[in-house]
């Protein structure tokens, strides 16, 4: 089964014309559910990069302040995924060719990946070197705000 | 001139068509309006629960607020900024939804709220600036800043929403 059968598939299931039985409502609910999980996630991400950057709260442990988002971290991921669920269903065949759903899904792992690696790694390990804090907030910061931004390219392409 | 027609020469413009008609000018603009809110509301978000008393209650409130101001500063100046130019090509649009008075309107009262809380509060931060629950006025005003900056991001993300519905 090809990955085009796949999203044909949902978009043709039953959940689908369920979703878009309601169309406008669960649209909106949608997509307002998303920038929410997107102020969560991302304003955790900053506070914490950039202290792992050397701005911010400079004055607190880098792990302290891991340790007091990190639930913001996972609630804004999760309405995130479940509202980007809801969004992508009803119309999956027209992300299936919009390129930048595919670069959204590819950074969206990766920064995932670096989350629990790298991220981690920084935000829990005492005396690490700064030059190693600075690449991971970079790193941290590029991937997320990538994800972002190429996810508001899909809807100016579809 | 009104602001109706205030907004439509300002559409017609040249800057504001070339905004409009760029293929990577206006989605460059937009995403930067957007992404920024990690900056601005973001961390307003993450310092209003300080103040109300459920996130690093152990940190003084100074120094979430001292320390992150220049952020969110830079943060909503490149907000503004954006939203300028959004306007600038957009604004003919917008200025027919009820949503994008409210969005503006609601600004404003969130900006009275940081005021009155800046000359009342923070100036006397010395006298609460350890505690883990502020008081209660404190609680308030940072309930009401959540408040204020979810519908103002509420009603601007439904502002390309609406603007899109009425057109078709």
């Amino acid at each position: 089964m090809s990955t085009l059968d796949i999203f044909t598939s949902i978009q043709h299931s039953a959940l689908s014309s369920s979703i878009s039985h309601f169309d406008h409502l669960v649209g909106a609910v949608a997509q307002l559910a998303h920038i929410t999980g997107l102020v969560l996630l991302l304003s955790s991400l900053v506070l914490v990069n950039l202290r792992l950057l050397g701005f911010g709260l400079t004055g607190q442990p880098v792990s302290k302040l891991a340790a007091a988002t990190n639930k913001f971290i996972w609630i804004g991921l999760g309405l995130l995924a479940i509202s980007g669920l809801f969004i992508f269903i009803p119309a999956a065949l027209i992300y299936y060719v919009n390129p930048f759903f595919w670069y959204k899904a590819e950074l969206l792992v990766l920064a995932i990946t670096v989350q629990l690696t790298f991220f981690h790694w920084a935000t829990t390990t005492e005396n690490i070197k700064p030059i190693l804090s600075k690449a991971v907030g970079l790193l941290s910061l590029t991937l997320w705000f990538g994800v972002g931004a190429s996810g508001r390219i899909i809807g100016f392409l579809n | 001139m009104s602001i109706v027609e205030f907004s439509q020469a300002l559409y017609d413009s040249d800057i504001g068509t070339g905004i409009r008609e760029s293929l990577y000018l206006f989605p460059a603009i937009e995403g930067t309006h957007l992404l920024s809110l990690a900056f601005s509301v973001g961390l307003i978000l993450l310092t209003d629960l300080r103040l109300v008393g459920i996130f690093l209650k152990d940190v003084p409130a100074s120094d979430i607020l001292l320390r992150l101001r220049p952020w969110v500063l830079g943060g909503f100046a490149v907000q503004f900024l954006t939203g300028i130019l959004l306007f600038w090509a957009e604004g003919a649009t917008v200025v027919k939804l009820a949503v994008f008075w409210l969005k503006i309107f609601v600004i404003f009262v969130a900006g009275l709220n940081v005021l009155w809380f800046e000359i009342k509060w923070v100036r006397h931060v010395g006298d609460w600036d350890n505690q883990a629950v502020p008081p209660n006025t404190v609680r308030l005003i940072g309930w009401a800043s959540l408040t204020f900056w979810a519908v103002v991001v509420i009603s601007g993300r439904l502002l390309p929403y609406l603007s899109n519905y009425y057109r078709t």
